[in-house]
């Protein structure tokens, strides 16, 4: 699904990300890990399309290469980023947004637009999977919610949108125990044979309940070492200090 | 340059010979003046004189009132509606509402008084006003569903100037939510000038919203003049984009305890569009607020003006007045000026104001963008975000959606 063969991202003459190799498949977890700085935001931006960095390497999604894909046209064709940090956007009503953000990637996708009443009946069953309250959906997008908050309200977008590969950037930092516990079944009753999750973290808890097929430990802007499950038991006992 | 004004009095039809002299007398007094240039303090962002000798070869107020034209009523929207051509009633409809409250009729033309001899806009209007209406709800009534006057005008008003006067009139206790919306779809270059005299006895609660629906050459200027009486509030909200010029000022005397006005405004301005908004507000007496928020976007070459004074006067002690400004300037050819102006001769006064523009935020685009909105669509949600805001405080459900739609269509350019 997704093939990134010797990526390197260079911002603000800074190079970043220093020939990364990475192969993700239908089906399958990977879960990246690293130190603070290492480089797994910037990885997760340049997927997402994010101006401002200069790329060399290969990225093919679905046969796709990534780099000719518009920001929009990554998230119609089924990329999504859950942000480390979700952007506060004053004004702009959340069901709005949820709406506008659903049928822009059901019309990329040739599917028919919901109106209102189909959509909010539709989000509303998501957000009580997500034990969102209700009342989040008619405030503005993100002001003023909390950090574990902003976090779920990531996944809903998620689930709404029902990416081929999910990108989920520290999604398990902020959130309490049972709110790990909701947002990981979200993964895993939405995970299936045709999708793919890369998730970034740096506690090996959230693993415990989205159980990976690889581990990668990035370090400098590359990946070092690549295991199973297990790595990361390992890794919370010895830390990165003795990989590189 | 002097354009080639055509002006005569004697094309205004059922005036006595006393008035005719009168309006002449106003008459002789504008061509002193003339159209004001930037000049003039007032207009010091609006140079009206050479916006009209760019787009008018010459002006006449030579108009057909005859030709009344077929209107299109507002559907899914119930209300009551006075319906104007080129500003002179055609028809009327207060069908959700107890007629015997109710007067309207044409403006009488004898009431014609010059309002300020410094405005030389109202000095052309006093001369050459025709058409118009008076509007007067008896005490205590509660209108229940708002009234729009629809502004419809005809084919023929290439380089033509309109000049109407209106009057509103809300006896103690009264409501009414009234919505002046211009219809203007065709693509001629005319003027149109027009002052509303606005009276609000004691407890008396006006709305009153100006809406463009559709983009359109028209140059106008409209004067608000409000007078209100203890207790009683006005509300206006200002969703007039897409005028190629709109200079809308309007004078609120709060004269009596009590007293409130808000204004809010929120446009969005394309291509070479010009608006400005020009308030002052008169606390005349103790105890009176005054609330504005004035939200402008500014789009490709237009260009947005907000003028605002708040006057205390001495004895307008407890008076709390607020206002603020903001614009988002979206592209580098955009331009937007504020000028407030506060005036405050009380002591125990609560006054603030303040102005900010700024750009809109990238990040925010981004993130949009990658829920697969294009850029476009994500720019718009961030522009309805941040006019939408005013109308936050409408309780009113029906109004609300309704104003919202109206939002979202000056948005889309319409
Ligand atoms: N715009 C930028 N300009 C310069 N340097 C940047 C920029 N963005 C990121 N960096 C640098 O790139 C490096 C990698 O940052 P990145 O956010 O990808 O790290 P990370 O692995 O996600 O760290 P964390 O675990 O703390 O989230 C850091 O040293 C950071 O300071
Ligand atoms: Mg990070």
């Amino acid at each position: 699904m997704l093939k990134i063969t010797n990526l390197k991202a260079t911002i603000n003459e800074k190079l970043i990300l220093k020939g990364l190799d990475l192969d993700i498949k239908p089906g399958e977890v990977h879960a990246i890990m690293g130190p603070n700085g290492s480089g797994k935001s910037t990885l997760a931006n340049v997927l997402s399309g994010k101006n401002g960095y200069e790329i060399e390497g290969e990225i093919s999604f679905n046969g796709m290469n990534l780099n000719d894909l518009k920001i929009e046209e990554r998230a119609q064709k089924g990329i999504f980023l859950a942000f480390q940090y979700p952007l506060e956007i004053p004004g702009v009503n959340t069901n709005i947004f949820l709406k506008t953000s659903l049928n822009s990637v059901r019309k990329a996708r040739g599917e028919k637009e919901l109106d209102t009443l189909t959509f909010l009946k539709l989000i509303k069953e998501k957000a009580k999977e997500l034990n969102i309250d209700e009342k989040f959906l008619s405030r503005q997008l993100n002001v003023g919610f909390s950090g574990g908050e902003k976090k779920k309200n990531e996944i809903l977008q998620m689930k709404l949108l029902e990416p081929k590969l999910s990108i989920l950037d520290e999604t398990d930092s902020g959130l309490d125990i049972d709110a790990l516990r909701i947002v990981a079944d979200g993964v895993n009753s939405y995970k299936n044979k045709e999708n793919a999750f890369l998730i970034i973290t740096h506690y090996q808890r959230l693993l415990d309940y989205i159980k990976p097929d690889f581990i990668h430990v990035l370090s400098a802007g590359k990946i070092v070492k690549t295991g199973n499950a297990d790595l990361g038991e390992q890794l919370e006992k010895t830390g990165y200090a003795n990989l590189s | 340059m002097k354009q080639n004004y055509d002006f005569d009095i004697g094309k205004i039809k059922n005036l006595s010979q006393e008035e005719k002299v009168s309006r002449q007398k106003n008459l002789d007094l504008f061509y002193e003046y003339g159209f004001p240039s930037k000049q003039v303090e007032d207009w010091k962002f609006t140079d009206l004189n050479l916006i009209l000798n760019k787009n008018f070869d010459n002006i006449s107020n030579e108009v057909n009132f005859e030709s009344s034209k077929e209107f299109k009523a507002i559907e899914n929207f119930e209300h009551n509606f006075i319906f104007l051509t080129n500003g002179k009633i055609i028809s009327t409809n207060f069908g959700h509402e107890e007629k015997s409250k109710i007067l309207i009729e044409d403006y009488n033309q004898e009431e014609v008084k010059n309002i300020d001899p410094s405005n030389t806009l109202a000095l052309l209007n006093s001369a050459l006003s025709f058409g118009g209406f008076s509007l007067e709800i008896a005490k205590g009534y509660k209108f229940k569903k708002p009234l729009i006057v629809y502004n419809c005008f005809s084919q023929d008003l290439k380089n033509k100037i309109l000049n109407n006067k209106n009057s509103i009139k809300l006896n103690e206790g009264s409501e009414l939510t009234l919505i002046d919306y211009s219809d203007n779809n065709t693509q001629n270059n005319f003027i149109k000038n027009t002052v509303d005299t606005i009276f609000l006895n004691k407890n008396a609660v006006l709305k009153n919203v100006l809406i463009q629906n559709s983009k359109s050459n028209g140059h106008f200027y409209k004067y608000i003049k409000g007078s209100l009486e203890g207790d009683s509030n006005y509300e206006n909200y200002i969703l007039s984009s897409g005028l190629k010029l709109n200079k809308i000022e309007i004078e609120i005397n709060l004269n009596k305890d009590n007293s409130s006005c808000s204004i809010y405004s929120a446009l969005n301005l394309l291509e070479d569009q010009h608006q400005e908004i020009k308030t002052r507000i008169n606390h005349n007496s103790p105890n009176c607020k005054s609330y504005q928020k004035i939200k402008n976007v500014l789009n490709d070459k237009s260009k947005g003006i907000y003028q605002g004074k708040i006057f205390v006067e001495k004895i307008a002690q407890k008076t709390d007045a607020y206002q603020l400004s903001k614009a988002l300037i979206v592209s580098d050819n955009a331009e937007f000026d504020a000028k407030p102006e506060l005036e405050i001769y009380a002591d125990d006064v609560r006054c603030s104001h303040g102005s900010t523009s700024g750009s809109i935020d990238s990040d925010a685009v981004h993130y949009l963008m990658t829920r697969g909105i294009s850029k476009k669509e994500s720019v718009k949600l961030l522009i309805n975000g941040f006019l939408n805001e005013v109308l936050e405080k409408i309780t009113h459900n029906e109004l609300k959606i309704f104003l919202e739609k109206i939002l979202e269509k000056q948005i889309n350019g319409h």
